[in-house]
């Protein structure tokens, strides 16, 4: 059951297509999971479309419409017009939203360390090369390990996390804004207990120490909007070893 | 009955049918040209003035009549992937538009594309099968209720829809705090009933 959504702003920002990337591969991957936010975020193309056809129209060029199909016969051939990538596109998100599904089934011994084939949201599968085994992963501690994923034009970190069963992360305090969503398993937090779907947002300031559930690895999508800075003296003398490594990894 | 004379009995509500869905349905089936043709002389012009307003400093005239024909053209293409059920012809061509719009501003920065933009924004994303009904039903209100919208509502709207600005885009234009731009996107949303608990 998935109880955390992103709001309003996340929601309006994504369906007029104003979310810078990281954001927005969050938003896409939680409505994956959520039927509820899929309806928002088609209700809000709604306004686009209303919007849209109440414009003043733009007057055309005279031969606007002649070259336009003047190209299309350029590349198709006559009576065959079918446009395969849609229907590929279309197998391909079943198949991952199914895979995804199943993976929330599977046991402790086919954890993505096992070495199984853990399907992730489509709006990952080009950053990940299509799973979880293909990430350049940076272990970080017993419990924790970190696969940076490199969203070009962004500000924001962006990065998948994965917490061992019963693993604890550093407790580390945000100097800016953290978006995490729950691919698989489940972890809590002083605040609250969360599970696949969970699309959580932490602001400058808060600090907590997730935790991942005892029957199963936890699987997140992370984007920050700073590094994230750990409490504890060890993880603070760490951290530059941390971010150097991560940095080789996302510029490999 | 109909789909549509079902959904009208059941919502309670009258649902006019949408006056573009067959000319898509036509294309989609048979590639009609002069069905397209009748598209085109409708949806091209709006194009434009969309692709005109939203791009600011990256679009001319000239380029926006260009992106105006390649919208369109994936409307030729995809007319097969047009479900009427989930999304009405105005709304789905929007979501095309908006995608355009954004690659080509991603192409124009030149950044590697480990992202293909329509992975993250999907062009026909369906709702469960439970919802769609609610779902035409939030169309027909959305329709009917923009135009009572109080200015300062419809003016956030159209920013963030045809503007193409964020949510702190807004706020800076307009000198309104970053929460002020939120609850009137908010109130706005409640009287289209999109509503969204948080």
């Amino acid at each position: 059951m998935i109880s955390y959504h992103p709001d309003s702003r996340f929601l309006t920002d994504f369906a007029s297509a104003n979310l810078p990337l990281s954001e927005a591969v969050c938003v896409s991957a939680h409505l994956e999971f959520c039927g509820k936010c899929r309806a928002h975020v088609q209700q809000l193309a709604d306004i686009g479309g209303h919007l849209l056809s109440r414009l003043q129209p733009e007057t055309l060029e005279p031969d606007s419409f002649e070259r336009l199909m003047g190209r299309i016969d350029a590349q198709e051939v006559p009576g065959v017009k079918r446009d395969t990538t849609v229907e590929q596109a279309t197998t391909g998100a079943k198949q991952s939203a199914s895979a995804v599904l199943s993976a929330a089934s599977h046991s402790r011994t086919e954890s993505p360390r096992g070495g199984a084939v853990v399907a992730l949201p489509r709006a990952l599968h080009r950053l990940t090369q299509g799973g979880v085994q293909n990430l350049r992963w940076v272990q970080l501690g017993k419990a924790l390990r970190v696969a940076p994923l490199h969203i070009d034009e962004d500000v924001r970190e962006t990065a998948i996390y994965d917490i061992k069963a019963g693993g604890k992360m550093p407790e580390h305090e945000h100097r800016g804004e953290e978006i995490t969503v729950l691919l698989r398993g489940s972890f809590s937090d002083a605040e609250g207990s969360y599970s696949r779907g969970d699309f959580l947002v932490r602001n400058a300031g808060e600090a907590h120490q997730p935790m991942a559930t005892q029957d199963m690895d936890c699987l997140c999508l992370v984007s920050l909007e700073r590094p994230v800075r750990p409490r504890s003296w060890l993880y603070r003398l760490l951290e530059p070893f941390v971010q150097h490594q991560l940095h080789k990894v996302a510029t490999r | 009955m109909t789909k549509l004379q079902e959904l009208n009995l059941r919502s309670g509500l009258s649902l006019e049918p949408d006056p573009w869905a067959p000319a898509i349905r036509s294309v989609a089936q048979s590639g009609d040209r002069q069905a397209f043709q009748k598209l085109y002389a409708h949806f091209a012009p709006l194009i434009k003035a969309f692709l005109a307003k939203g791009m600011g400093p990256h679009m001319d005239r000239s380029a926006a009549e260009e992106m105006a024909q390649e919208v369109m053209l994936k409307v030729w293409r995809k007319a097969e992937s047009f479900n009427g059920s989930k999304a009405s012809v105005n709304t789905w061509i929007f979501t095309i538009a908006r995608n355009t719009r954004i690659d080509f501003i991603r192409r124009s920065q030149r950044t590697d594309r480990t992202i293909d933009i329509e992975d993250i924004w999907h062009e026909a994303d369906s709702p469960e099968p439970l919802v769609e009904l609610q779902q035409r039903r939030v169309e027909a209100i959305v329709r009917r209720s923009l135009d009572t919208l109080p200015p300062e509502q419809a003016l956030v709207l159209e920013k963030a829809f045809i503007e193409s600005l964020s949510h702190n885009e807004i706020a800076e234009e307009l000198d309104l705090p970053l929460g002020t731009v939120k609850s009137r996107i908010r109130l706005a949303l409640n009287k289209l009933q999109i509503l969204i608990d948080r």
